[in-house]
């Protein structure tokens, strides 16, 4: 009874969810009783960390996840969707993190499709959706040509399209999965300026992020969610960072990520090194006076690739050097030459042209296991190149151990030792905290930032002077990213020369020496990882020409941080 | 994981007995006379559980190499292939060489896993080569092997006292011998088990195909050698049927290649490794299975003239009982499970808001309400 009367007067009008719960087989909670009241006409965001429950309370909402248990109001009166469909005709939209466009089809097909205007005998009348399609960007000035073909446009762009989709099915109600998780800080801005134009005309928008400083940008409402809970709700007024961090993390966060990168002593090593052009009081010292015995842990020379029937090429010319206690990050938007950089690098692919060394020896022609010996690699995708998720956590931690590792063997060479292997995986556990049944258990058991630290774990247990990190954290709560970035610092200040190429730029200014930002298969920008800020990179991402003055740009802040998430937050109380 | 496995399994198992019981009755057949002859037949004697083994022999070398194919992510379907190059090589070897029995006896082996082996040698340079897929070519190669091995013994090869298409006898320094109704070829199938056990579950090679049978590219990005061990993955699964096919010659009780020597058992491998799930341990109990079915149905045929046929009807119930339980099963208890999570979740949600409401009706003789529901914490 009291789950019902505890939320909202029933004169307040707007989405009522009450008391929802959902349970993912076989236990996992992703929702606990969530009560949550959407006011009609406000940008209500609801943020969280990953696995938080965000995005399940929206698709329970939507009609994509049926609930365990709970209510849906609108107004107060009850509904129920079984399908989006149903949730649509309601006049609520969603638009998903990952688009869902038909890629060969013009904007307004797109648009239309499965709801056109069909004339008699089920013809559809092509000028009049057209023409409606054309009125409403025209009313909303989306800048969209309703003609072209969706595959041709930027990710931005395609976003537009899919916003233009529930405008034309008279969606009042807009839920925004994670919408800038695929877009340049500039994109972003345009994305809001459009938002709060819906806004204006009457539009509610649910916001869905796990950035913060865009929440604070953008709401009217804010809600915190934790560990499938809703923590709590308030006005988006007198709220700073640190309290949503505080709220979804649930305690105060001391990141020792941010913190140690400003110590010298944690990089007292690599300043002798003389690689990063800050630390360069002389700027001759850069690569004239370099000490042999410091070879560069990674040297890419003139790298090209272009794909099998494709016109343009993924990688071309790219040149660049990973010095030995140096973290390199690589920014990018995705499909700019990262992924075929990353798989030259490993030897999944052989470039056309240029050279690759490690620690001074060429491995350009070099086997995936001959490469092995001298680099470790953290996969970006965990389930298909990181791991087997059906064999045993012992299977997953020995792979490449097994051959590189000599205690692993029995004593016919051929054959492993269980018990050696086993006991491997048992150190490795406890040294990387990981939560696990044990190490027989199957390793799609496990919880993602679990499995993240299990294949860490194991890429960070061979010995290498060279680390290649692909998108390590992401897709991970904080707890687990904060133990990563740790984990990759001690590997720096150990020596090693950090490849990291990441998705998330906070990432990336909060831990790297230096930022290549790679555009169009070339190498953009090679920024100061201590002055870059977003804007800079967000320019070279875009293929824009890097303006000398650092001018903040709107809604940024002067500190690299800005729009950070809690960890970089947190670091600078 | 593995106990509910194995749980499964039985479950699986005791649910298509029980549908061939109900079958047998519906039929109006004695059902639990037959059953009973069933067992006996297969079981229940020294000449019924040699009778026995000496089927599993054939059925474990079938299945184990099925299971490795499957298992290392080759689908290799020419064991029906493999078994025939096999037992046609040992059936020549057999015939031509009259060595001594120590000398001849091991020969005459590894002709016929050499000849399974590079039978599927064929598909696996196939694929690597011009990229066609093992799944066609190896079944294709079934054909070639059946339709060669036929004009051998009717042609070539033929026995010109034999009244259909059949070889000579072959030495008897190539015979494994029976002992007591008990093949030799059980010994050198368990042998063969036990090895292809170890090579599976405790080798470095093993454990590449392991890893490439569930995900072939973390395996290539963990530095396996992936063509190389598929290649010898299909060497490995072909020499198994190989070795199937030559024992049915060397150590039967025809000695000589005969039309038809492959009958089932081929599939029947192809059948058991995909109840076993791809497990060695596991194949060799269903092999078992699978023999005591077979033979036991003979006995039954006798006892209460139920066709032997019968055993097939019951092996395709197990196989769809047991992989079709495997699946529910797990997907039963894991809906059970999340019933029972949200239900205690509801609960204690209604707890706290009860408790919740109280702080709240307290809190309002001090103050008026804040904002947001009853879950909120103090700190907003």
């Amino acid at each position: 009874m009291s789950r019902d009367s505890e939320n909202g007067a029933p004169g307040i009008q707007g989405i009522r969810m009450s008391g929802i719960v959902k349970v993912y087989p076989p236990d996992v909670l992703a929702l606990d009783n969530v009560d949550i009241m959407i006011r009609w006409g406000t940008i209500h965001s609801i943020i969280g960390e990953n696995g938080a429950g965000k995005s399940t309370l929206m698709k329970v909402l939507y009609g994509i996840t049926p609930a365990s248990a709970g209510r849906i109001f609108l107004d107060g009166r009850q509904v129920r969707f079984a399908s989006p469909r149903q949730a649509v005709r309601e006049g609520i939209g969603m638009v998903h993190q990952e688009l869902m466009l038909i890629r060969s089809y013009t904007v307004w097909e797109n648009v239309v499709v499965g709801s056109e205007p069909a004339a008699p005998l089920g013809t559809l009348k092509q000028a009049e959706a057209r023409a409606r399609v054309e009125e409403l960007v025209t009313r909303w000035g989306l800048n969209l040509d309703p003609d072209a073909v969706v595959g041709d446009l930027s990710v931005s762009a395609q976003q537009k399209v899919e916003i233009l989709k529930l405008l034309y099915r008279d969606a009042s109600v807009l839920i925004m999965d994670e919408p800038t998780a695929v877009l340049t800080p500039q994109e972003t801005s345009e994305l809001f300026a459009r938002l709060r134009q819906l806004n204006q005309a009457g539009g509610t928008i649910i916001f869905i992020s796990h950035k913060l400083q865009e929440v604070l940008d953008i709401s009217d409402e804010i809600t915190v969610m934790r560990k499938g809970k809703r923590v709590m709700t308030a006005a988006n007024e007198g709220l700073s960072r640190t309290d949503l961090a505080r709220a979804m993390v649930g305690r105060d966060v001391v990141f020792a990520v941010g913190r140690q990168r400003s110590e010298p002593s944690g990089r007292g090593g690599t300043v002798d090194v003389g690689m990063k052009p800050r630390d360069a009081g002389s700027p001759a010292a850069r690569g004239d006076e370099r000490p042999h015995a410091a070879r560069p842990a990674l040297e890419v020379r003139g790298l090209s690739f272009t794909r099998p029937g494709a016109v343009k090429p993924a990688l071309s010319d790219v040149s660049f050097d990973v010095s030995r206690g140096e973290i390199l990050g690589v920014a990018g938007v995705e499909g700019n030459g990262q992924f075929e950089l990353v798989q030259c690098i490993t030897g999944a692919l052989k470039p056309d042209a240029g050279s690759i060394r490690m620690d001074g020896r060429d491995v350009t022609g070099a086997s995936v296991m001959e490469r092995r010996r001298l680099m470790c690699s953290v996969p970006q995708d965990r389930k298909h190149t990181g791991s087997a998720q059906t064999m045993s956590i012992t299977d997953n931690a020995i792979m490449a151990h097994h051959r590189l590792r000599p205690s692993l063997s029995a004593r016919w060479r051929a054959l492993l030792d269980p018990r050696a292997c086993r006991g491997f995986c048992v150190d490795l556990m406890r040294r990387y905290s990981v939560v696990a049944p044990g190490p027989d258990a199957a390793l799609a058991q496990l919880s993602g930032g679990n499995q993240q630290k299990v294949i860490v774990g194991r890429e960070f247990s061979h010995d290498t002077g060279f680390v290649l990190l692909d998108n390590p954290t992401r897709g991970l709560d904080v707890g687990s990213i904060e133990f990563i970035h740790r984990q990759i610092l001690n590997k720096r200040s150990g020596g090693a020369g950090c490849l990291l190429v990441s998705a998330d730029l906070d990432e990336l200014l909060a831990l790297c020496d230096r930022i290549l930002v790679m555009y169009e298969g070339r190498v953009a920008a090679l920024l100061d990882g201590e002055t870059a800020d977003r804007e800079a990179v967000g320019r070279a991402m875009l293929g824009l020409e890097l303006s000398p003055e650092p001018g903040p740009g709107p809604g940024s802040e002067p500190e690299p941080e800005a729009g950070a998430e809690p960890r970089t937050e947190v670091g600078s109380e | 994981m593995r106990r509910q496995q194995a749980v499964a399994a039985a479950v699986g198992v005791v649910v298509s007995l029980l549908a061939g019981l109900m079958i047998l009755w519906l039929q109006g057949y004695p059902a639990a006379q037959s059953y009973s002859a069933l067992f006996s037949y297969s079981l229940f004697s020294q000449f019924a559980l040699f009778s026995t083994l000496n089927k599993a022999s054939t059925l474990v070398l079938t299945g184990t190499s099925a299971a490795v194919g499957f298992g290392s992510n080759c689908i290799n379907l020419g064991q029906v292939g493999q078994f025939l190059m096999g037992a046609m090589a040992a059936a020549a070897f057999g015939i031509a060489v009259g060595l001594p029995k120590w000398l001849t006896l091991p020969l005459v082996i590894l002709a016929s896993i050499v000849a399974g082996a590079g039978w599927s040698l064929l598909a696996a340079l196939m694929k690597l080569k011009w990229r066609m897929n093992e799944f066609i070519t190896t079944l294709m190669l079934n054909f070639v092997a059946d339709y060669f091995t036929q004009w051998l013994i009717s042609g070539p090869m033929l026995d010109p006292r034999a009244y259909s298409p059949m070889t000579r006898m072959t030495n008897p320094q190539a015979w494994l011998g029976m002992y007591n109704g008990l093949s030799g070829s059980v010994a050198v199938a368990a042998c063969s088990f036990a090895v292809t056990w170890l090579v599976w579950n405790r080798s470095k090679f093993g454990y590449e195909c392991r890893v490439m049978g569930q995900n072939p590219s973390f395996a290539a990005a963990g530095g396996c050698a992936v063509p190389r061990n598929f290649v010898l993955a299909m060497l490995l699964s072909g020499a198994l049927a190989g070795l199937a096919g030559g024992l049915m010659v060397i150590g039967g009780m025809q000695h000589r290649f005969v039309k038809g020597i492959g009958a089932n058992y081929a599939w029947d491998g192809v059948m058991i490794a995909i109840v076993a799930g791809n497990s060695i341990a596991a194949t060799g109990l269903y092999a078992l299975f699978f023999a005591v079915l077979q033979t036991g149905a003979m006995g039954m045929e006798l006892e209460t003239a139920v066709p032997s046929e019968f055993a097939l009807v019951l092996q395709a119930i197990v196989v769809l009982a047991v992989v079709a339980s495997r699946e529910s099963t797990r997907l039963f208890l894991a809906g059970l499970a999340a019933r029972i999570r949200a239900r205690r979740a509801i609960a204690l949600g209604d707890a706290r808001a009860a408790q919740a409401a109280q702080l709240a009706q307290r809190a309002e003789a001090d103050h008026a309400a804040p904002t947001g529901g009853g879950q909120d914490e103090p700190r907003a």
